[in-house]
This record gives structure tokens, C-alpha cells and sequence, in this order.
């Protein structure tokens, strides 16, 4: 009987430990992708082979920001759709000889909760036209990612 | 919010915890009445052997037979056994599953089926579990550290599927199941046919499912930030079907029993075909919605084989028995080609693999375990070893985890004392040695590296050679301690796991998840240390079962979202990256049964679990797919009715609480309502009893998510109400 009550001892001592545990308040949001107010491109932009465009568009985040990535691919498979609610006209469906493709990722200065992202791109002057995808990823420094992805014209 | 509602919980456990102590010594008049019998011979025997077992263990064990399969039927065998506390599973689609037990799955969980351990890709959690839940009589579910009997992998549990028990001698017979199910269209048969004359037995089964795309209540999801319309409410390209076969013979003497098993199970099926791929897809919806069970891309294609020979002798007072097995898995998940960072648009004719293969995954193991039991005194003693090698080749045109060969051996002594009629011991060591090789792999297209700002084209190395060696030594103990009606248990122990190839050295993109995974070639053996605490409490009228557990790592193995993107092969995906951080663990099931009547009982089963990363990156998270507490009320009623034997007729109302405590990238969960209803009954035929059962899933079409699903971070409902029928028709010929 004694060694019963020493094994409930346990028992109730497991529960009463794993009650003292507390923890801080932990960060469950989600970073936010503006396109708004003064960006570029937004859904159904058009570009012009040959030119340098400025991409632009302001992140927000509760605590910090991590990063972002730029990724442009052809849609001339009409593959996805974007996020946005607006559908743009579209090109028939097409084979693709030289696609533009660029990917790159751009980092956001430590400590920041909010930021105007910059960054220039160069649209090759002999890559197919056709539809493409613009591809937004911000992440906040937790690992939360938010996505915007637009169609975009390039002529 | 999140913290007043956990302790709400704790508090809950430990009241219950102390009503029930105090319930114990208020009660300690142990019921005269013996329990009832009303089970066949032969279920009554398992029945007590796994009461036996029970009293005996120090671990948690909870053990089901295939008439509880049969009432709980699911689309896969875990499915059908999680109506247990603490047992939830990691579903993809209607018809496949992996275990998830008190939170813990993949490589965590290990799955043993007729004494060999199944060897598939577990580390995935779109890959189902490959085992034939027709072919299945006796689980047992073994929900705590386990290492010191399996070895490596058995940190979370293990899920012990038996071995069918042997035909009697001189029969021949068999039977015939059954299997309706509304809402993917489903339709099941298996086949078995067994006989024994002296010596000499087998016993074989062919099992067949087919079935359509399974139905959620909603016409639209959100895949991310995505809007897919839904057609009919159907869930694109979710059908599948599914071919096994097995086969068991050998001979069974007085002294000697050789056992041959061979096994194959085939399934192909396919995946929500809106979120695949490297973003979410649009997808030909005239294609796809044109019939709702055809199998379009994306698909995946799995066989797995198994051939194996158990013997065993006794000699003396020694019980010897040795395995030799092999298993062969081989998946292939087939999708359209998508060009992803570099690769090149159109893709190239001479190719190495087909253009649609987009991942194929080949393994062989090879396993030879040996054991000797004995008594020696009040000692019940079992000393053993087991050695399994495997190798892992891959092909396809997309990667995630190099090709692999990895040597496991161990050697355990396992010691149960039986210090009195009261008291139990149980003392158990092991040694464990590995060591894995993985092989290097180039990109098959160039990608454009800067060096020196001068762009150059280069094929990418994604794996290098790399040879890791892991040794562990884990030990358990534990004591148990009986009276007439109840039983306390206590154990301690420790489990490792080694790192696996996918954790070592992935480095590609998860196709279902949009997401770049690297592996950390760094990773030390994960460690893991549990306290089992277990109280029961028996009497004619009512029971009740509490278990609580404590659990630590020191560095459990977490693949974590971090900041970073992949701009090569990635596209600008997310990088997620193999970490280990400090995780504390604990939580408790619960379940009662009171019987009104003779014939009318209720339960209660409840759940509770709290997880918490105490170091690393994410420190202050949960772990990733962790089983929000629930509640199961269940009513069961059991009358006397003429010509029909052992009806019943049950209703069962799941509450699950919100789950608040997540991790990235996963969403909070809300609560969820859901309701089943199944009866049933044995229909007397002569000498054989036909067995029907219907049961009711979601009765009332409850749209919900479910947080450990996999199809839950693209805000998938789960499956809708399903009206599922299942006959069993035995036959026998005499001889």
C-alpha cells in the first residue's frame, strides 16, 4: 500500500510540474504584401522587352520582416492563376522558345516592421512575349511567408 | 487566450486525475461477479492475453482485434483505429494514412507487421502506410518509447500489427468481405481462403478497392492565396484503387513452427491535382471533372513486397525464433513536367527518365532478427538481436533525397520479474549501431553560379558522398502493480533515432508543400527520454483508464521555416531546414465505460497534449501536426433480439477543441462537432455467422478541418458524410 501511494505521489507530481510551464507570447501573423499604393507592376502590368523596370511594394510585418524573393515564368501554358481577383486577357496558348526567367531573392535590413522594397530588373530585349507570372514571397523572420503572384504582359 | 485555455485543460486532467484516485480507495472492494462470456473461444482468448499482457507491461499497450476494425472500418487501417485516445493519423485523401500517436509519425512511429518492420518512405506525409487493413487481425498500439524492442525509429511508439493466428487442424475455409462506402463511390472485396490438415497450413487473401473521388462539403478552397472552384463538390483527381495479395504457409508441430509469409500490396491514387506542383495549378477542369474516377496526373504508384520466415523452437525451457525477411518498396509519383529554377522549358529527348515521372523511389531491405526467451526462476528473460540493410536508389527528373545505403544492428536483453501476484518488474537494455552512405547527385541541367561577377553556367552538385555512423545504447524500467480491479503502471525509458537521408541531406523542392527543404548533414542521433504513468480501474459495471506521460528530447530532429528563399532549384521558394532544438512533451488519455444495462453502456475517451520547442529557432512553438485535446462521448446499445446475434447500435460525438498552438507555416484550427452513428449484428446461417456493419460518418455533413490532416494547410474541409456498409461471410467446407 505504501509503495501505491509513492506511485500516485508521482503521478499527481507529474501534473502539478507540467502546470508551472508558462511560456511568452509567441508570433503567429502573417507578413503583409501591399501592392496597393505606388507599386509596380501590379495585376495585368505590361512590360517592354529591353527595359530595366523598377519593381516596388511596401511589407509590413507585427514583429520583423525576413526576406523576399522575385521569380519570373512564362503562363504560356495558362498553367495557374494569381492571387488576385481580377483576371486579365490572355494570349493563346503558346510553346515557349526563350522564356525570360529570373529568380532572385533581395534581404531586408534586420530589426525592420515595415519596408518600401526596390529593386531593378532587366527584361532581356529577346526573350519570348507573351503571358508571364510575377511572383512575390515575403517571409517574416519567424518563417511565415505570404505570396502574391500577378499575371503580367510582356510585349 | 492560448495559455488559459491549456491550463483549462491541465486543470481538467489533474481533477479528473485526483477524482479518480479518490474513486480508487473509496471503491477497493473488489466485485465478486466473473466477466461475462460472450465472445467466441477464439476472440476470448486474445482478449485475455492481451488482459494479460496489460497487467504485465509497463508501457501503454492498447490492443484491438479485427471485429473493432470491422465497426470502425475507415478508408486505411489507421483511419479505422483512431477512434482509440491518443491515436490520431495523418490522412491523405479517402484512402491512405500514416499513424500519428500522441503526436508523433513519420520516422517516430514505427509499423511492425507480422514481425518485420515496415520499411516504405514514412518520411513523407502524403505517403500512405502500405498494409492491407483486411489482412489485419490483431494490433497492438504501443504509445510510449519503444526503442529497446524495435531499435531505431520507435521514439514515439510502435503499432505491432500480429500475425494471423494459425487455422485449426484439419479445416479448410474461408471468407468473403464486403465493403460499400457513399461518398467516394467505394467498393472493397476481399477474398480467404485457409487450410490445415495436421502440420501442413496456408492461408491466403486477395483484396481489391477501387473508388472515386472523394466529396468535402464546400465548392471552393483556398490552395494558400488561390481560389479553386470545386466541381460538384468533388476533390479533383483524389480517386485510387488498390490491389494485395498474401499468402502464409508453413508448418506448425509440437516443437517447431516454420512460417512463410509473402505479401504484396499495389495502390495507385492520385493527389488534389490544384496543389501540386511548384505554385498552385490550374488544371484542366474539363479533363478532370469529366469523370470522377479516373486517374489523371498528378498520381502516385506504390508496391510494396514482402517475403519473410519465421521459425520458431522450443528447446528446454527456451523459446527460440528467428526471421529472415525482405521487403521491396517502389513509388512513383508521376506529374507533367514543370521547368523549375534553371531547367530548360521544353523538356529534352534524351532524358534519363520519362518525361511525366517526376520522382521514383526504389528500396530493398534485407532483415534477419533472432530472440531466445526463457524462465529463470521468477525471471522471464529475452535476449536478442536484429541486423536490416537497406538500399535506397532514386530516378525521376525532379529531386529531394540522394540515393542511399544504410546498416542497422542491435542486440537487446529484456528482463520481467514477477516479484509476487501483485508485482511486476520490467528491466530492458539495447545496443544500437548504424550507419548510413549517401551518394552524390548533379543536376541534370545547368544553372547560372556568379563567381567573380562573371556569370557561368554549371551543373549543380544538390548531394555529396557522405558516410555517418551512429552508436546508442537505450534502457527501460518499469513496474506494475495489480489487485483484483485495478492496475498501476510506471515506467521510464529512453529511445533514439538515427537521422534519416531525407533529415541528412535533402535539398529540393516538396512539391506538395511549395516549399525548398535542406537537409543538415550535422545532425546528431535524436534522444528521447518518457515517463508512462497508467492507472485502470476494472469492475463488472464500469471501468476506467488513465494515462499520463511526460516526455523530453534533448534534440528532437525539426525541420524549420526559415527567412531564406532558394533561388536555383527552389524558383524562390521558402527554404525550410533540418534543425534539432530541446522538446518537452507531455499529456494523458483518458477513458471510461459505464454500463446502465446489461445492454446499454457510454464512454468517454479524452485526449490532452501539449508540445514545446525549449530551444532553436522556433523556441516557445509546438511541433508541427500536434493533435488538438479532444473528447469522444460514445453510447452503445446491445439488446436480445431473436435470430440476430450480438446486435448493437452506437452513437459517437466527437468534440475537438480549437488548436491555437501552431508553428509556420501551419493555421490555427477551429473547433469541430462531429458525429457518427453504426450498428450491426451477426446473422445466424448455420454453422458460420454472417456479420453486417453499417456506420454513418459525419452524420450531419459537418464542414471542418481537421488540424492533422495533410491537405489542412490548402484549408481542405475533411471528407463529408460517408454511409459505409461492410459484410463478412465466412464458409467453411468440412472434411
Amino acid at each position: 500500500m505504501k509503495n501505491l501511494k509513492s506511485l500516485l505521489g508521482v503521478f499527481a507530481l507529474v501534473f502539478i510540474t507540467s502546470c508551472s510551464s508558462d511560456n511568452a507570447e509567441i508570433d503567429t501573423e502573417y507578413p503583409v504584401i501591399d501592392i496597393t499604393q505606388n507599386a509596380f507592376p501590379i495585376q495585368c502590368s505590361t512590360i517592354q522587352r529591353g527595359q530595366t523596370i523598377t519593381f516596388k511594394a511596401s511589407f509590413s510585418d507585427n514583429v520583423e520582416l525576413g526576406s523576399y524573393s522575385l521569380d519570373i515564368h512564362h503562363n504560356f501554358d495558362h498553367h495557374t492563376h494569381s492571387t488576385e481577383v481580377t483576371t486579365c486577357e490572355m494570349e493563346a496558348v503558346k510553346k515557349p522558345v526563350k522564356p525570360m526567367l529570373f529568380i532572385n531573392n533581395y534581404t531586408i535590413p534586420n530589426g525592420v516592421k515595415t519596408y518600401e522594397a526596390t529593386a531593378q530588373i532587366t527584361i532581356p530585349a529577346d526573350v519570348d512575349p507573351g503571358d508571364y507570372h510575377f511572383m512575390i514571397r515575403l517571409t517574416d523572420k519567424e518563417g511565415w511567408q505570404t505570396l502574391k503572384g500577378l499575371s503580367i504582359k510582356i510585349l | 487566450m492560448k495559455n488559459a485555455l491549456s491550463t483549462y485543460w491541465k486543470y481538467c486532467f489533474l481533477l479528473i486525475s485526483l477524482l479518480v484516485s479518490a474513486e480508487v480507495f473509496s471503491q477497493n472492494q473488489p466485485s465478486e461477479k466473473k466477466p461475462e462470456i460472450k465472445e467466441l473461444e477464439e476472440v476470448l482468448i486474445s482478449n485475455n492475453s492481451a488482459q494479460k499482457n496489460k497487467k504485465e507491461e509497463s508501457l501503454n499497450v492498447e490492443t484491438v482485434n479485427n471485429s473493432f476494425i470491422q465497426r470502425n472500418l475507415g478508408g486505411s487501417l489507421m483511419q479505422s483505429l483512431q477512434r482509440l485516445p491518443g491515436v490520431k493519423t495523418i490522412s491523405i485523401g479517402s484512402g491512405g494514412s500514416k499513424p500519428l500517436i500522441r503526436g508523433l509519425s513519420f520516422n517516430q512511429v514505427i509499423v511492425v507487421e507480422n514481425g518485420l518492420k515496415h520499411e516504405g518512405q514514412q518520411w513523407g506525409a502524403d505517403h500512405g502506410l502500405e498494409i492491407d487493413q483486411y489482412a489485419v487481425n490483431r494490433v497492438e498500439i504501443i504509445k510510449g518509447p519503444s526503442s529497446f524492442i524495435y531499435g531505431s525509429d520507435a521514439v514515439g511508439g510502435a503499432v505491432n500489427i500480429k500475425p494471423l493466428p494459425l487455422p485449426l487442424q484439419n479445416t479448410f475455409g474461408g471468407s468473403v468481405d464486403l465493403t460499400g462506402k457513399s461518398n467516394n463511390a467505394q467498393f472493397g472485396s476481399s477474398i480467404n481462403l485457409f487450410g490445415r490438415n495436421e502440420n501442413w497450413f496456408f492461408d491466403t487473401r486477395v483484396t481489391t478497392m477501387d473508388y472515386g473521388d472523394y466529396r468535402v462539403p464546400t465548392d471552393v478552397v483556398q490552395v494558400y492565396s488561390y481560389t479553386v472552384p470545386l466541381y460538384k463538390n468533388h476533390l479533383r483527381n483524389t480517386t485510387g484503387k488498390e490491389h494485395d495479395f498474401h499468402l502464409s504457409t508453413g508448418y506448425s508441430g509440437e516443437n517447431l513452427k516454420s512460417v512463410f509469409y509473402f505479401s504484396n500490396v499495389h495502390t495507385k491514387s492520385g493527389f488534389f491535382a490544384n496543389a501540386h506542383g511548384l505554385e498552385p495549378r490550374n488544371v484542366d477542369t474539363e479533363l478532370h471533372d469529366k469523370s470522377s474516377r479516373d486517374i489523371l496526373m498528378p498520381y502516385q504508384q506504390v508496391n510494396h513486397l514482402k517475403l519473410s520466415n519465421t521459425t520458431s523452437f522450443q528447446f528446454g525451457n527456451h523459446a527460440f525464433e528467428m526471421q529472415i525477411g525482405f521487403q521491396k518498396n517502389f513509388r512513383r509519383e508521376w506529374s507533367h513536367y514543370v521547368n523549375h529554377g534553371y531547367m530548360p522549358p521544353i523538356y529534352p529527348d534524351d532524358m534519363y527518365a520519362p518525361q511525366d515521372l517526376e520522382r521514383q523511389y526504389d528500396k530493398d531491405v534485407w532483415s534477419f532478427s533472432a530472440k531466445d526467451e526463457f524462465r529463470l526462476n521468477r525471471h522471464q528473460i529475452t535476449v536478442g538481436t536484429n541486423i536490416i540493410t537497406q538500399e535506397n536508389t532514386i530516378g525521376g527528373w525532379s529531386f529531394l533525397i540522394p540515393a542511399f545505403s544504410q546498416f542497422n544492428a542491435g542486440a537487446f536483453f529484456y528482463d520481467k520479474i514477477e516479484l509476487n501476484e501483485k508485482w511486476w518488474l520490467n528491466g530492458a537494455v539495447r545496443y544500437d549501431y548504424g550507419t548510413i552512405k549517401m551518394k552524390s547527385y548533379y543536376d541534370w541541367f545547368q544553372s547560372p553560379v556568379s563567381e567573380n561577377n562573371q556569370a557561368q553556367m554549371e551543373y549543380l552538385q544538390r548531394s555529396q558522398d557522405l558516410t555517418k555512423t551512429f552508436n546508442s545504447f537505450t534502457w527501460s524500467v518499469g513496474t506494475n502493480y495489480n489487485l483484483e480491479n485495478l492496475s498501476l503502471k510506471a515506467n521510464l525509458g529512453s529511445s533514439f533515432r538515427m537521422p534519416i537521408a531525407k533529415e541528412l541531406a535533402s535539398n529540393g523542392v516538396n512539391y506538395h508543400y511549395f516549399r525548398f527543404e535542406k537537409g543538415n548533414p550535422n545532425l546528431d542521433a535524436e534522444r528521447s527520454y518518457q515517463l508512462d504513468l497508467g492507472i485502470e480501474w476494472n469492475q463488472q459495471n464500469w471501468s476506467f483508464q488513465l494515462t499520463p506521460f511526460v516526455n523530453y528530447f534533448p534534440n528532437f530532429i525539426y525541420l524549420n521555416p526559415t527567412s531564406a528563399h532558394d533561388i536555383y532549384y527552389g524558383a524562390g521558394n521558402q527554404v525550410f531546414e533540418y534543425e534539432q532544438s530541446e522538446v518537452l512533451r507531455y499529456g494523458a488519455e483518458f477513458q471510461t465505460r459505464y454500463y446502465f444495462l446489461k445492454s446499454l453502456s457510454a464512454e468517454i475517451g479524452a485526449e490532452y497534449l501539449y508540445s514545446e520547442q525549449k530551444s532553436g529557432s522556433k523556441k516557445g512553438y509546438t511541433l508541427p501536426f500536434s493533435p488538438p485535446p479532444s473528447v469522444l462521448f460514445g453510447f452503445n446499445y446491445e439488446p436480445q433480439i431473436r435470430l440476430l446475434k450480438e446486435p448493437y447500435f452506437s452513437v459517437d460525438y466527437r468534440f475537438t477543441v480549437q488548436q491555437n498552438n501552431i508553428v509556420p507555416p501551419e493555421k490555427k484550427t477551429a473547433e469541430s462537432h462531429v458525429f457518427n452513428v453504426a450498428f450491426g449484428s451477426k446473422v445466424k446461417t448455420g454453422k458460420q455467422d454472417i456479420s453486417i456493419n453499417i456506420q454513418i460518418q459525419n452524420l450531419f455533413n459537418t464542414r471542418y478541418l481537421n488540424h492533422t490532416s495533410f491537405y489542412r494547410l490548402i484549408e481542405l474541409p475533411e471528407v463529408g458524410r460517408n454511409i459505409i456498409v461492410s459484410m463478412k461471410i465466412p464458409f467453411s467446407f468440412s472434411r
